[in-house]
């Protein structure tokens, strides 16, 4: 169990953090990020663009209170359902054979790739422990 | 450790849905009227940003190659040029010119408008290539996004192999 309150809070840092920055990217170019979410093949030209709205302020937003320490649990869990959907996504268009940037930090994307799957799932053990365990003193 | 969200959380979580979905919408008013507008219904590629980037049907495609008034470009990569292309167009795979477009094959192409095409149906390579020569000083530049499918299916002349014709 993560009880150690240090450790938990390097997890929000990390976590709110990179939900910071992939949001900001997106926030800047939101017709870019709705033609990324298009390029999975998956959701409709309607559902990218509000999409591509939306997001990247969740994503910002629940970096902000991850790290402020506001709404912390529901922030996380929040980050956590992003992550599981990022990963849902990224195995559905390997499995595809879809050769796409991810999209996911707006002009600094990089290819879609199995790496993808292990920076998501980190993120996804750090935000679930953000979520779960209360932070405590140690003894 | 609390496994099910209590009723408090679940009003947060709501509740910073509801602000992303507030904000995201009124920090773009402007790009969600255009959209209501149909503004975007081919692409998302914005106007403002792109204003010489244009989306042309078949028909028009085919009478910019009736009169020669067109290069046409394809997107797609070297084997699938190879398998077959619209006749006279030059292989620019998105990939290869992402790192560069060579300067000679610029200048080779200057002053002329751009057709551009890939796949056809839901292939987005076209577009991001559009973008890209847009930016290395192009204006002129027409997606045909019905693509090599929807031109083969029409029976227009097409050439196989290494070179255009």
């Amino acid at each position: 169990m993560v009880r150690n309150k240090h450790l938990l809070f390097i997890f929000r840092l990390v976590v709110g953090g990179v939900f910071i920055w992939a949001g900001v990217l997106k926030i800047m170019d939101p017709l870019g990020f709705a033609q990324n979410i298009k390029n999975y093949r998956i959701f409709s030209h309607d559902t990218s663009f509000f999409l591509a709205l939306v997001l990247p302020w969740m994503e910002a937003l629940c970096g902000i209170f991850l790290i402020i320490g506001f709404w912390r649990r529901a922030s996380a869990l929040l980050t956590s359902a992003m992550l599981l959907g990022f990963i849902a996504l990224v195995v559905i268009t390997i499995a595809r054979g879809i050769d796409i940037d991810c999209g996911c930090f707006g002009q600094f994307s990089r290819k879609l790739d199995y790496k993808l799957l292990v920076s998501d799932s980190l993120l996804l053990l750090f935000s679930l422990s953000i979520y779960f365990f209360k932070p405590k003193k140690l003894a | 450790m609390n496994f099910l969200p209590s009723k408090n959380i679940i009003w947060q979580v709501l509740a910073i849905l509801g602000l992303s979905c507030l904000v995201g919408i009124g920090a773009n008013f402007s790009l969600v009227q255009k959209y209501l507008k149909g503004e975007f219904q081919q692409s998302f590629l914005s106007r403002d940003k792109y204003p010489g980037v244009t989306f042309i049907s078949l028909a028009e495609a085919e009478q910019l190659f009736a009169q020669k008034a067109a290069t046409f470009i394809d997107a797609r990569s070297q084997e699938e040029y190879v398998s077959g292309h619209i006749l006279g167009a030059l292989n620019l795979p998105l990939n290869e010119t992402k790192k560069g477009v060579a300067a000679d094959q610029l200048q080779a192409l200057s002053e002329r408008s751009l057709v551009i095409y890939c796949q056809g149906g839901d292939c987005e390579t076209s577009e991001a290539l559009a973008k890209i020569l847009y930016e290395s000083g192009f204006k002129n530049i027409k997606v045909f996004q019905g693509g090599w499918a929807e031109w083969k299916q029409a029976g227009l002349p097409v050439a196989e192999g290494n070179g255009p014709q």
